[in-house]
């Protein structure tokens, strides 16, 4: 029964610590606006998601992918998330696969 | 073509979601792309011609239309239940050369530079600061577009500055839906540029101090702002320093604006006699005990590029700052105290406003840096000569204890404005201001109507003339309220309106907020020979 305690003691902890969200943000920068009614830290921002799970390929090299989605071709924010989930499915795929759930925001076109 | 996608909605909402108001729809237009090959020039002709159509669609439905920026404001003063446009991704800028300057211009041309109406004012900055440029102030932050500051008089606490309409030279506005609707304004005293530069553009030019001035701040009313050129200045950084000083002493440099023998003992600096750039107090009203008020001063110093070497990126310490603009500041004294917003207010009466002695030096833009979204919020400001000051923030203060909310005060100091309808009407106009979070009717509170309606008689019996922020929450139907703060003023700023709008435009271009503050419909004609 103690045992069974410290793993699940021990599994709440690495889930935990493993959910978290790092923001990135350019100071200078004009964000793209948009007219919401978010009443959140990106109230006035247009906001993209991206939540997919990237698949490591031998022809794919290093491991990127690319941002179409944003009108001015520069970043604003990017707000990265780790969950447990995505922690797990790179664990037991080796490193194979990986869950990206990343928010960005563009720099406003023509601001630059 | 510059493209406009119309959205169907129910409604729509401020930032700081003071409303939702009802709305039916939404338009956006979009500039030409690049891909398009056409010339900046040719983009802000295409998107005017856009823009004169998006006019006559809904003048043949009897609509009302209303373009707005960042939606910063807290009153309805940027609403219409119609069409609301929005315009902040008409964003071109443009370089003002020496042989397009009039003949009699006193302007350097370097100085000026043609804003199209939906840039904000951190791009702006940038796109200044580039060129060895500067804008001469700002809000306390820095997401309103250009047309929204200077439509709702945004100010800082400049008080040898003004507000952002202040350094307005010229002005695009399209005011219906025909070509000769294009119209380019500046003053005839004061002429920016030569004829021929808005022929280009197909602008008829109206030279005529008055029409520009009560134009300057047009409540979003004197027709679609199109294009704006503001005059700057060479680069310039900020010294920032807040510290707590003496009531008596902090109310006393309000009242006179004297820092002739001043000095504010801030470290390592001697200031002493120094006029500051800035000056700001603030204020909890709740606890009477608390002996000394926070106290924002800049002073303006000489820009060199390395001064990041010397006193740090600024960036990082404003993200540390309590005392950016006043709501944010209210929201951090807030988070330490019950959440049950009677039990806070009981608790901001012991509370002191913290101490926060630090040095930051940084350009404009980066002193009045970013504001997030700090919640659901609510602001009154009202405009006073700054000799009245100390009496208007005691009384205010009074009436807020006996009829509390939950917010805390703060006054900036603005320079007379020429604009017909600037709020900062006196030769220095005080703005004692209340920001806080807003509040329900389950927490047993007097309402905000009632609230500002209170703050609008307490002056009143007390004799203090007063103006109120055009963007702020008041009880904007408050019988005569306009007409008591501005007089005379507001028969010239009808007429003006009426010589730029032909009637079925001012239809167009009128809203609930106008109507609501009488300055809506035309002026009589006998009215309209006034001088």
């Amino acid at each position: 029964m103690r045992f069974i305690n410290i793993v699940v003691c021990f599994c709440l902890m690495v889930a935990l610590s493993s959910c978290y969200s790092v923001r990135f943000q350019v100071e200078q920068g004009q964000w793209e606006p948009a007219d919401t009614e978010r009443e959140d830290a990106y109230s006035g921002y247009n906001v993209y998601t991206l939540d997919t799970i990237v698949t490591r390929k031998i022809t794919t090299g290093a491991h990127y992918f690319n941002i179409s989605k944003c009108p001015s071709q520069a970043l604003h924010t990017v707000e990265y998330r780790s969950t447990f989930g995505g922690v797990l499915l790179n664990a037991i795929t080796f490193g194979r696969k990986k869950k990206v759930k990343i928010k960005y925001v563009c720099i406003k076109e023509n601001s630059m | 073509m510059a493209t406009t996608k119309i959205d169907n909605r129910t409604r729509w909402n401020t930032l700081h979601k003071n409303g939702p108001f009802p709305l039916k729809k939404f338009l956006t237009t979009e500039l030409e792309k690049p891909t398009s090959g056409l010339s900046d020039f040719e983009k802000y002709k295409d998107v005017a011609i856009e823009i004169r159509k998006l006019i006559q669609q809904a003048a043949n439905k009897n609509e009302c239309f209303r373009a707005i920026g960042s939606k910063w404001s807290m009153s309805n003063i940027a609403h219409c239940q119609d069409r609301m446009h929005y315009n902040v991704f008409m964003n071109l800028k443009f370089n003002i050369f020496e042989g397009e300057i009039h003949q009699n211009s006193a302007y350097k041309h370097s100085n000026l530079f043609w804003f199209q109406c939906g840039n904000q004012i951190k791009e702006i900055s940038r796109y200044l600061e580039q060129r060895g440029k500067s804008l001469k102030t700002t809000g306390a932050s820095n997401g309103q577009t250009i047309a929204g500051c200077i439509s709702t008089g945004v100010h800082g606490s400049t008080f040898d500055v003004g507000s952002v309409q202040d350094y307005v030279v010229g002005l695009n506005i399209i005011t219906g839906p025909n070509s000769n609707d294009n119209v380019y304004i500046e003053r005839k005293s004061k002429p920016a540029l030569r004829d021929d530069y808005f022929q280009k553009l197909d602008a008829r030019i109206i030279r005529d101090d008055d029409i520009f001035n009560a134009a300057l701040v047009g409540l979003g009313s004197m027709g679609f702002i199109h294009g704006i050129v503001i005059e700057t200045e060479d680069l310039f950084l900020l010294h920032r320093y807040v510290k707590k000083v003496p009531k008596t002493e902090a109310l006393k440099l309000a009242d006179t604006l004297d820092f002739s023998n001043y000095d504010p003992k801030i470290p390592n600096f001697d200031y002493t006699g120094v006029r500051p750039f800035h000056y700001k107090i603030f204020m909890n009203p709740y606890n009477k005990n608390e002996s000394k008020y926070a106290v924002e001063f800049i002073y303006k110093m000489p820009y060199y590029e390395d001064y990041k070497a010397d006193f740090g990126n600024p960036i990082p310490f404003q993200k540390q700052f309590i005392y950016l603009d006043l709501i944010y500041l209210f929201i951090k004294i807030a988070e330490k105290l019950p959440k049950i917003i009677p039990t806070l207010i009981k608790a901001l009466k012991t509370s002191i406003l913290p101490m926060e002695e630090k040095t930051t030096v940084g350009k404009l833009s980066e002193i009045f840096w970013d504001a997030g979204f700090q919640g659901k919020a609510f602001a009154c400001s009202f405009g006073v000569d700054h000799k009245n000051s100390s009496k208007t923030l005691e009384l205010l203060a009074k009436l807020t204890r006996e009829h509390p909310v939950p917010g805390i005060f703060a006054m900036r100091f603005v320079k007379k404005s020429k604009a017909t309808l600037a709020f900062s009407k006196f030769p220095f106009t005080c703005m004692v201001e209340i920001d806080g979070i807003q509040w329900s009717d389950k927490d047993k509170l007097i309402s905000l109507k009632n609230y500002s309606t209170k703050m609008i008689e307490v002056l009143k019996n007390n004799n203090i003339p007063f103006t109120i922020h055009w963007g702020k929450n008041a009880n904007w139907e408050f019988p005569g309220l306009v007409k008591h703060m501005f007089g005379i003023k507001v028969k010239k700023w009808k007429k003006s309106r009426n010589s730029l709008l032909s009637i079925p435009m001012q239809d167009v271009f009128t809203n609930n907020f106008l109507n609501s503050t009488k300055l809506s419909g035309p002026l009589p004609l006998e009215d309209n020979l006034i001088a």
